[in-house]
């Protein structure tokens, strides 16, 4: 399956969303903040919106070709869409909601046949009610059905998770996993949820202000944000400006405030720099280190100790505002206090370094 | 009530009626154009189709009969429009038109847009979302504004003396009955007419505002 | 300004509007008549308006719906109408001043077709051909003029065959614009409105043998505001000059 993007503008209110990729696995989740411009990016792919310009092609059928004044009609796509207020049909019982989108005669996918998404989806005990007595969770999951049931050959998620509390994210994103490897459908999934875009997708679109910052596999692009935007948006907790005073075999000397670290080398040509640790990769120690293989000791006090779930995120002043996320465990047993010193240890492939 | 008093009862409903049922088609397809979209000329066809609610009705009367009489479209064809129950039709439709559009567009524009959207990614087309998801989404408001719409047709005059007459068994109305009536001094027949265009516009009317009436928003 | 002195001023702003309202020196008569009567009449009324410095207010329509307006308690001075049934009617009930009651203008009826149009009424008989599917008379239930052609049509034996056909109007004025439009085939109008309009002719006369005995009689209206000036115009109605601008227009001097 491959789905191609290119030229793609469209005015919106505060900017012009632009686009520019392919997508070739079978997962893709297009990821950014809110109005961002991803469910216009979705309402172009389905043609219910008509873009300044846009070359639009799946598989092999062209979609959208502004330039030759070309688009198929949304009902010719064959695009399922579940968009994030589900959009259930009111009027309509469970049971005709599912249908509405059956070609007259069922489907030769067998893959689609509707007892076998029922159950897929667990459905069953729900079919009796009526669409407006549905909790969240069920919607969601009676919404995906139908667009399922349509035999689709790419799905469009807008948000899954989006109107959902923290346990019942928990539950949905199992039954999203389900879809995506019982009924081997192409989805293309929306959300400004990281844990979704980890869980879900093979390969994550950035979509900021309207623009593609990055693409590529899910973990690269958590681990190398191409800039200090994205990195914010991933969730890296220390970004601090720093400069490069030297390159050498391929690592790099960086001044952060009046400390040296040292870490992989940046792009070329960068001088001024974002610098970005992640909390998870900064080790405490109490003790004075020896020899280590971490390249980065540095002297830091406490300022502050926040519990967060199992993790406490501690707050350091290292010469440079710094963020730690260490066990509750390893709290209790370093003792960690306020106001106390303690050395923290970063090692150089950990930091990493974005063009300012 | 005398039985030629029913008979112009009868005719009143039935022509009314009739009328409700020959606007809906060109009606629903106004209203709709009218809720989804901007285009070219929006709001002149907005106005125009206003006129008929606030212009003089013999005023209204009087452009159809100049546009459907001999010297008009009346004269392309060899059967009669004006002076006929055609033209009482043609009166009552126009004149019921507006309310039709207005209380229908309403209904339109409160049916969610995603709705119609989700249903053409399942595969529906034009016509499908319309009949399937549309109109039952909007058929309170567009039942409210059809009986609406029939009330008026009842009690229609102005247009209608203009461009069909008042001639006894084959264009009068109860309006031009009654009016008759009064002219020639029977009051006893217009009060007769009078009691049932009571009672019919009152139960016209109320259960037009039973599906107009708003659901309670929960 | 304090409250005294305001209700003062009220009060003389009051006495000034009544003032205003009072009639000025000269006087407004209005006269309810027949509609076959508006060209003449308002001829007659211009010259003596010019002369007198009174003012005639005219209301025009179906002898009938007059009748009707003037028993609800219409204000009107004069009744002029274009048939002795509705001064009868008005008699009845002592609404007119019997002693001035007088007739002096008849008229004869004609019936008229579109001025293009290709059709032959030779004879009343001839109305009950096929080509002919529309007729405008005024009201034969109660209007004068379409009375009248009921009348003659009955005296004729016609009536069933014709009636089907008619389209009753608020007046002979409304029938003649009927006709004009070409939306109905024929119509049956006084002598005096034919000639009126150009763009219908005359298709043939109804002799004054088969036709009804037409009389405009008029009166005083009982409880006038100015009986003066109104038996003023009155006899002016019956003077020579008047007389002259009547045979003009067509109608019939009664001797």
């Amino acid at each position: 399956m491959s789905l191609l993007l290119k030229n793609v503008s469209l005015p919106l209110a505060h900017f012009t969303l632009e686009a520019d990729f392919a997508m070739q696995r079978r997962v893709t989740a297009v990821f950014g903040p809110s109005g961002a411009g991803k469910t216009s990016l979705l309402d172009l792919i389905a043609g219910l919106r008509t873009p300044r310009s846009a070359f639009i092609q799946l598989d092999n059928d062209v979609l959208t070709d502004t330039a030759k004044k070309f688009s198929v009609a949304t009902h010719r796509r064959g695009i399922g869409y579940v968009p994030q207020d589900l959009a259930l049909f009111p009027h309509l019982s469970l049971r005709q909601n599912l249908l509405y989108g059956r070609k007259s005669g069922g489907t030769n996918n067998s893959q689609f046949a509707f007892d076998h998404v029922i159950e897929v989806l667990e459905i069953q005990p729900l079919i009796a009610r009526g669409v407006t007595e549905l909790s969240g969770g069920e919607k969601q999951r009676v919404a995906l059905a139908r667009a399922l049931l349509s035999s689709p050959r790419l799905l469009l998620l807008d948000e899954p998770l989006a109107s959902l509390d923290a346990p019942l994210k928990a539950k949905i994103i199992p039954y999203l996993a389900l879809v995506r490897d019982e009924f081997q459908i192409p989805m293309l999934c929306v959300t400004h949820d990281r844990y979704v875009a980890l869980a879900l997708a093979d390969e994550i679109v950035v979509l900021m202000n309207g623009k593609v910052m990055q693409t590529g596999p899910v973990s690269e692009v958590f681990a190398r944000p191409a800039n200090a935007e994205v990195a914010k948006f991933v969730g890296v907790e220390t970004l601090q400006p720093g400069t490069v005073t030297s390159v050498n075999e391929g690592l790099a000397t960086v001044t952060v405030g009046n400390v040296t670290l040292t870490a992989l080398a940046p792009p070329p040509a960068s001088r001024d720099v974002f610098v970005c640790i992640r909390g998870e990769e900064v080790t405490l120690q109490r003790d004075a280190v020896t020899a280590s293989s971490v390249r980065n000791h540095l002297s830091a006090r406490i300022l502050s100790l926040r519990p967060e779930g199992a993790l406490v995120r501690v707050e350091l002043d290292a010469g440079f505002p710094l963020f730690a996320l260490v066990t509750r465990p390893a709290c209790a047993e370093l003792a960690l206090r306020e106001g106390e010193n303690i050395t923290a240890l970063i090692k150089a492939p950990a930091i990493h370094l974005v063009p300012r | 009530m005398t039985s030629a008093e029913w008979q112009i009862v009868g005719f009143t409903v039935w022509v009314a009626a009739l009328s409700t049922v020959a606007i809906l088609p060109f009606g629903l397809a106004l209203a709709w154009a009218l809720a989804r979209g901007n285009w070219p000329g929006k709001s002149l066809v907005e106005t125009f189709v206003t006129l008929p609610l606030v212009m003089p009705p013999v005023a209204t009367g009087l452009i159809l009969l100049t546009a459907f009489g001999k010297h008009g479209l009346g004269g392309l064809f060899d059967f009669r429009i004006v002076f006929t129950w055609r033209a009482v039709l043609l009166a009552l439709s126009v004149m019921s038109l507006p309310l039709l559009v207005r209380s229908a567009r309403t209904a339109f524009e409160e049916v969610n847009p995603r709705l119609e959207q989700i249903a053409r990614t399942l595969g529906a087309g034009g016509w499908r979302v319309f009949f399937t998801i549309t109109v039952p989404l909007a058929a309170r408001g567009i039942v409210g504004g059809m009986l609406l719409a029939f009330a008026r047709a009842l009690g229609e005059f102005g247009a209608t003396i203009m461009v069909a007459g008042n001639i006894q068994g084959k264009t009068q109305t109860i309006s031009l009955a009654i009016f008759e009536d009064v002219q020639i001094g029977d009051d006893a027949h217009a009060y007769h007419l009078l009691g049932v265009s009571v009672v019919l516009a009152f139960i016209a009317v109320w259960s037009s505002e039973f599906f107009l009436r708003r659901k309670k928003t929960t | 300004m304090d409250t005294k002195k305001f209700r003062k001023y009220i009060v003389l702003l009051a006495v000034a509007l009544m003032t205003l309202s009072l009639p000025l020196r000269a006087a407004e008569i209005t006269v309810s008549a027949a509609a076959s009567l508006t060209d003449s009449l308002k001829k007659i009324a211009a010259n003596y308006e010019k002369r007198s410095g009174d003012k005639i207010i005219f209301n025009f329509g179906a002898s009938s719906t007059l009748a009707q307006q003037i028993e609800a308690g219409a204000p009107a001075d004069i009744f002029f109408s274009a048939d002795e049934a509705q001064m009868n009617g008005l008699a009845k009930k002592s609404l007119i001043d019997p002693a001035t009651r007088k007739s002096i203008l008849g008229n004869s009826l004609v019936v008229v077709v579109p001025g293009d149009s290709a059709l032959q009424i030779k004879s009343a008989s001839d109305l009950t051909n096929a080509s002919v599917k529309q007729i405008a008379l005024a009201d034969p239930k109660a209007v004068p003029a379409g009375v009248y052609a009921k009348a003659w049509l009955e005296k004729l034996q016609l009536w069933p065959a014709i009636e089907p056909k008619v389209v009753p109007t608020e007046n002979v004025r409304a029938a003649l614009a009927a006709v004009a439009s070409g939306n109905v085939d024929a119509g049956v109008v006084y002598k005096t409105d034919a000639a009126i309009s150009k763009k219908v002719k005359i298709a043939c006369e109804v002799p004054r043998a088969d036709g009804p005995d037409i009389s405009y009689p008029m009166a005083l209206v009982k409880g006038s505001s100015q009986p003066d000036a109104a038996k003023k115009f009155f006899d002016y109605l019956s003077s020579k000059e008047a007389g002259q601008v009547f045979t003009h227009f067509g109608f019939l001097l009664k001797k």
